[in-house]
């Protein structure tokens, strides 16, 4: 739920001497996005996917240099962040398990499978388990409803899921996420 | 009135032309060879009020959902000025049951370059987003590959075959959300574009006069894109020639053209099939998905996306076009996401994710739908563990009624969807609401005479 009001006035920010927003991502923003729009602001979503990409959350301190890079207020960027469900301002979990809720993943096993994933990891809704490997994200709708249930783990798409699949899946899944084959085309180009 | 051979599916093999095991991804080359970008071409020497008449004749509606006519949005943009003009592509599909735009994105992605191309040159577009929502990875690295194909093939870009559009090159771009559905509303996207949150906006001004940037936008859905090359190619009266009219006389706009549908839940076969607009759901989930799951009987439907409320167990017959909302007491078919649940479904418990949906993505500005959407989830999770009370259903019933755009009393239409779901799932299916919950009064022996 996009409005639920977080607590920034009372907002402990940790900072780090090393800049988020580095060199080579400004750059980037510089020759790549900035062109693309009329205004500096509409790099905001380009922008905090970029960090987010590389850390795996936003930090409000990146938060702050994105809006610094920008010429906006931090409280703008911010602003924009908190919207959307898929821009972490906590740290999550190596991997992200995003389990698809909406109906037709509900007709199709979604409750079975979520019942066995929580029991699993002993955690539920946006909840880390304590190791930091997963994080359990329940989602309305991955726009698989014709392979549902679907679940998303890392952005990488699994369709028609049993658990003894996804227990599979989980359970061989490399400790360190770069190891794991993400997406970056679609499985029809390979 | 099956259709004889497929439109927009015909390089993505799908049942019943081929085996949807078989699809690849179809580059700029084969596109080519196989007709592709033919429509553009011939589009280069029609000019561009032409190109929106053509549009207005084939009755062409938006696939998004609410089915306005596409050449009468395109006419309302003003004159030229000489300031950018915006294209804004819809492509946030994210209500539940619908994945059609998924399946054209991820294998012919030039279908639907080819229809923004001509759709910037017939409207003085210089600039196009395809607004993909965040969700979507890998069909965004795919849609990525085809942009840069179509640059490398001069499509859009620098050295454009469109040469230049409103005093400027023409350029596409991919914008990516990042997980609200509220952002597939138009003015929520493009305040979502311009880096704020997906707040839609109050309209007036509308988007064909101050949408995207301040500036004249059109915003197009994929799938209403993606058949223009065809439209451009074999002309309005061949697209004209399938569906049909409107059944409410001769003033009300028809249903024309292919149609894509995406079929999902308690079906053998769940998938995207094209057909022509007023196909029945009977024949779709027969001939098609191959009958229900398991056996079982047919009880409801939902016919295109979950904010269209509930068909009843005797509407399996129901003719899909854009008059089923009249016809069949449903919002309209939406985004022709059929979402089909069999004889052991439980309505209240379909109801009740259906709004947990809508709560969970109300964007919050709006208190009828903020609240009203969240106290309606309440009543049904208490209704579903058996603790609700017969006034409860009226309690619903007035609460779905009173929220929504169609009343008036929230910006956007997203509050429609709880209010749709709701009261059609108590008119179609009242005995199941009333069997989870018990009497409100207390009974009293009243002497009878």
């Amino acid at each position: 739920m996009a409005w639920i009001v977080k607590p920034s006035g009372t907002m402990q920010i940790e900072r780090r001497s090393e800049p988020y927003l580095t060199e080579a991502m400004r750059r980037e923003l510089e020759a790549e996005t900035l062109p693309r729009y009329p205004t500096k602001q509409a790099a905001t979503l380009p922008a905090l996917h970029m960090v987010q990409h590389a850390e795996g959350w936003l930090p409000f301190q990146a938060i702050e240099e994105i809006a610094e890079f920008l010429d906006l207020d931090a409280s703008e960027v911010y602003d924009t962040a908190t919207f959307y469900e898929e821009f972490f301002l906590e740290p999550k979990g190596r991997y992200l398990i995003q389990i698809c809720e909406s109906i037709a993943c509900e007709l199709c096993g979604y409750v079975d499978l979520k019942s066995k994933l929580c029991r699993k990891f002993d955690i539920t809704n946006c909840e880390t388990t304590d190791d930091g490997k997963f994080t359990l994200q329940m989602v309305e709708c991955l726009g698989m409803c014709d392979d549902a249930p679907a679940v998303l783990i890392n952005g990488k798409m699994y369709r028609k899921v049993t658990w003894e699949q996804i227990e599979g899946v989980l359970d061989a899944l490399p400790d360190d996420p770069n190891e794991f084959d993400a997406p970056g085309i679609h499985p029809a180009q390979e | 009135m099956a259709m004889t051979e497929p439109v927009l599916l015909r390089r993505i093999p799908s049942h019943p032309w081929g085996d949807p095991a078989d699809r690849k991804y179809v580059d700029y080359d084969t596109h080519c060879k196989t007709g592709g970008y033919e429509g553009l071409k011939k589009a280069l020497d029609i000019e561009p009020k032409d190109l929106i008449d053509e549009v207005k004749a084939s009755e062409l509606r938006g696939r998004g959902g609410a089915g306005f006519s596409a050449g009468l949005k395109w006419s309302f943009l003003p004159e030229v000025d000489g300031e950018q003009r915006f294209l804004a592509v819809n492509a946030d599909e994210s209500e539940p049951g619908t994945f059609k735009d998924r399946v054209l994105m991820d294998y012919d992605p030039h279908l639907l370059y080819e229809g923004i191309a001509i759709c910037m040159r017939a409207c003085h577009l210089d600039t196009a987003y395809i607004y993909i929502r965040g969700e979507y990875h890998e069909t965004y690295y795919t849609l990525e590959r085809a942009r840069q194909e179509a640059y490398a093939n001069k499509i859009f870009g620098d050295s454009s075959i469109m040469g230049q559009i409103n005093g400027r090159k023409p350029h596409v771009y991919i914008h990516r959300g990042a997980g609200a559905y509220v952002c597939g509303e138009e003015t929520g996207l493009l305040e979502s574009l311009e880096g704020k949150r997906g707040w839609p906006r109050i309209k007036p001004p509308f988007p064909a006069l101050k949408g995207a940037f301040g500036r004249p936008t059109v915003i197009n859905n994929v799938e209403t894109l993606a058949v223009l090359g065809d439209i451009v190619t074999k002309g309005s009266d061949w697209f004209r020639s399938l569906g049909r009219a409107s059944s409410f006389g001769e003033k009300a706009p028809g249903s024309y053209g292919p149609k894509l549908f995406g079929i999902s839940g308690h079906v053998n076969r769940p998938g995207v099939y094209e057909e022509e607009l007023g196909v029945k759901m009977s024949d779709l989930i027969e001939n098609h998905a191959q009958g229900v799951r398991n056996g079982k009987k047919y009880k409801a439907a939902i016919p295109g996306g979950v904010a269209m409320g509930f068909l009843g167990a005797d509407q399996f017959d129901a003719e899909l076009d854009f008059d089923c909302g009249r016809k069949y007491n449903v919002l309209g078919l939406g985004t022709a996401g059929v979402i089909l649940m069999d004889e052991d479904t439980s309505i209240v418990s379909a109801t009740r994710n259906i709004v947990h949906f809508f709560m969970h993505e109300s964007c919050g500005q709006c208190t009828p739908c903020r609240e009203g959407s969240a106290w309606v989830y309440k009543i049904l999770c208490r209704m579903e563990e058996g603790e609700g009370t017969m006034k409860d259903i009226d309690l619903l019933d007035e609460l779905a009624q009173s929220m929504g755009a169609m009343p008036g009393t929230t910006i956007c239409g997203l509050a429609d969807g709880t209010n749709w779901a709701v009261k059609t799932a108590i008119a179609k299916f009242r005995a199941e609401f009333e069997a989870c919950c018990r009497p409100s009064q207390v009974n009293v022996n009243v002497a009878t005479v």
